[in-house]
């Protein structure tokens, strides 16, 4: 064996030991699965969970997929054929029907997996040890409250008209159904009648090519309310809403949620609220309840939810949250989106 | 002597029959009145406002797929980095926006950037560089730029500001984003038509050894053509920054279009407007025709209360309809040859 073989065999051992030490100087090591950090909403989820990782003293890697359940498919392969596994996985799955079968291969190691963002369903239940993330029920259903009030208090100044339009995500989206579900059961019995849903996309352009044939097609009747599923969608709509001659706040209340649009459209008055969401929660909470896992070897609850709060004109600038790291946010901090943060 | 015998000139439709098959004739007409069918029972669509929210849909794709059609008809097939290049951009002018420079040199700044990309694009192409590798190439580096640039961050600027007359404004009752799209329609036709650089992207398109022959490379064509495109795309995220009045690395991949994807929307634009992949066959005002008769039926589809699944399967549809369709027409008119 030459000097240099030598060399190189002691360098590569001496190598794998520091790296074997400094994988032990963590408490436990994470390995999470989710979308882009490129994605304003998950590039901030990805800060909570490195940063409350850090905290916390866990070793945290982070595979991101580019909304391709294909490519997170291969990542799981990637990472069980290297043989080193971590203590916790964190799924976040691009679609969590396709991705059933790289889930069962990770619960089949014998590792624990934490279900994010996406509520467990029938078929994944049996692969993981708890849920955490936003609950679309409860911010929907925050949301119908929320246009309920202000349809009362239209009413109550002699208002008429409470012809509701929804600007919806796409239907095949496992999230629509949850979030129209809880809006109309929040608004029933009500004088709000919702009289469109359209599902052009995700985001502002689609709110505001959705709403502006939603206007069209809806000539000869008055749009009064406008719900949008998120506020990326109802700031589009918002756009459309203008352009066709309509005044926010005063012919058209706007209601949406997860603070993902245009704070300075609730500052004047052009939306009339929102309900928090946020990524950078999200992110906190999926590390507690990995750390509350690790120390009992179980979740006191499975399903573990993020705080929805209403946020208006009148909260916005007082509303703040603790986060699971023990810091006050402000609302910039914890919005995605134009919120300045 | 007796008299010349002269050919009695044949109508449009007797032409139709002559040059194209049964079945080309068959498969448009069938198309033309399932269209007609849905536009007469679709509620509200024959109204002033719905044709400008037609119009005004399909601008910012219309727009993009203008600047694509020079490309396409030089031969050099198509920039698969687009939607990056919009995304760069629109980090650009936002960034300069939100740092109090206003709309004039955040417009001229984010231009500069936009040109070095598609001059940067075209010098590989022109080179001998596959339009697609290299741009595909590209596409990764421009949105790496952009994500770096941004740290992933929405770049928000507050109104009022001087960008709020192109994103929000209107003339004559049209949206100024709109107005913006029918003079770049009108002016890239007349570029196409009336100028020597126009004739050039013909011929280099059609056949470029014989472009070659008379003096016109394609090098200096590439960089022309993905110079024009770039900009084209940066003038779309400028206008749908004013719009928004913010920035994100990330609009062009998932807020344009069911499919989601900004780039194959502006393709199969130039593709429906009828546009010959190979070059040298097409124009602008089939691309913008493309985007607006793209627009007309998911318009339709929506006023007849299909969701966005159903919408989704329609453009995709088309695209193959009109891609069959024109392969069998050019196959037609070239066994006329």
């Amino acid at each position: 064996m030459s000097y240099f073989t030598k060399s190189m065999g002691v360098l590569v051992a001496a190598g794998l030991t520091v790296g074997s030490l400094s994988s032990a100087a963590f408490a436990a090591s994470i390995v999470s699965f989710n979308g882009p950090a490129g994605e304003a909403y998950i590039g901030r989820f990805i800060k909570g969970i490195k940063d409350t990782a850090e905290l916390k003293g866990y070793d945290i890697k982070v595979y991101e997929n580019q909304f391709n359940q294909a490519e997170q498919d291969q990542q799981v392969q990637q990472v069980l054929s290297t043989g080193q596994l971590p203590d916790v996985f964190i799924w976040w799955p691009s679609d969590a029907v396709a991705g059933l079968g790289s889930l069962r291969a990770l619960a089949k190691t014998g590792i624990p997996v934490l279900k994010i963002n996406q509520l467990p369903n029938e078929q994944d239940k049996q692969y993981i040890f708890g849920y955490a993330g936003p609950d679309d029920r409860l911010r929907a259903r925050n949301a119908g409250y929320m246009m309920r009030e202000a349809a009362a208090a239209k009413k109550a100044a002699g208002g008429t008209g409470f012809n509701v339009l929804a600007l919806s995500y796409p239907h095949s989206y496992g999230g629509y159904g949850l979030s129209i579900n809880a809006f109309k059961e929040a608004i029933a019995g009500s004088d709000l009648e919702i009289i469109g849903d359209v599902d052009e996309g995700f985001g502002q352009a689609n709110g505001y090519k959705g709403a502006a044939k939603m206007i069209a097609a809806l000539q000869g009747q008055s749009i009064d309310f406008v719900y949008g599923m998120d506020d990326a969608i109802l700031t589009g709509g918002i756009k459309a809403l203008e352009e066709a001659g309509l005044v926010m706040g005063k012919d058209v209340i706007a209601v949406g949620t997860v603070c993902n649009g245009d704070k300075q459209l609730i500052e004047e008055g052009k939306q009339f609220g929102t309900t928090l969401q946020s990524p950078l929660h999200e992110g906190q909470l999926a590390i507690k309840m990995v750390e509350e896992y690790l120390n009992t070897g179980k979740l006191e609850n499975y399903i573990n939810f993020t705080p929805n709060p209403s946020v208006t004109a009148d909260t916005i600038e007082t509303t703040a949250l603790r986060g699971y790291d023990g810091k006050l946010y402000t609302i910039e901090e914890l919005c995605s989106g134009a919120w300045g943060g | 002597m007796s008299a010349p015998i002269t050919q009695p000139t044949p109508n449009w439709l007797e032409r139709m029959v002559r040059d194209y098959s049964a079945f080309v004739v068959a498969l448009v007409a069938a198309f033309m009145v399932i269209f007609f069918i849905g536009m007469a029972t679709a509620p509200n669509f024959l109204t002033l406002f719905n044709l400008k929210t037609i119009i005004r849909d399909a601008a910012l794709v219309g727009i993009m797929a203008i600047g694509l059609t020079f490309v396409t008809l030089s031969g050099n097939f198509f920039l698969l980095s687009l939607k990056e290049t919009a995304a760069l951009s629109i980090v650009a002018f936002a960034t300069s926006m939100s740092a109090g420079y206003g709309f004039e040199i955040s417009f001229l700044f984010t231009m500069v950037i936009a040109l070095i990309s598609g001059m940067s694009q075209g010098v590989l192409i022109g080179l001998g560089g596959n339009p697609i590798v290299v741009t595909l190439g590209a596409a990764g580096l421009l949105f790496g730029l952009g994500s770096y640039w941004s740290d992933n961050l929405v770049i928000s600027f507050r109104r009022p500001h001087g960008a709020e007359w192109l994103g929000t404004g209107s003339f004559l009752g049209l949206p100024n984003i709109t107005v913006a799209f029918i003079l770049i329609a009108i002016a890239a036709e007349m570029t196409l038509r009336y100028t020597t650089f126009g004739r050039q992207v013909y011929l280099i398109g059609a056949n470029r050894a014989a472009g070659k022959a008379t003096g016109h490379e394609n090098f200096g064509m590439a960089i022309k053509t993905c110079a024009i495109a770039s900009v084209c795309a940066a003038f779309v995220a400028i206008a749908f920054s004013a719009q928004v009045s913010s920035a994100h690395v990330n609009y062009f991949s998932s807020e344009f279009g069911s499919s989601g994807d900004m780039t194959i929307m502006v393709i199969a634009t130039v593709m429906v407007g009828g546009n010959s992949i190979m070059g040298g066959y097409g124009s602008t005002l089939r691309s913008s025709f493309g985007a607006v008769f793209i627009s007309t039926v998911d318009n339709m589809m929506v006023l007849h209360g299909f969701n966005s699944g159903p919408r989704v399967l329609a453009v995709g549809l088309m695209i193959v309809f009109s891609i069959m369709v024109f392969a069998l027409v050019r196959r037609g008119s070239r066994s006329q040859e």
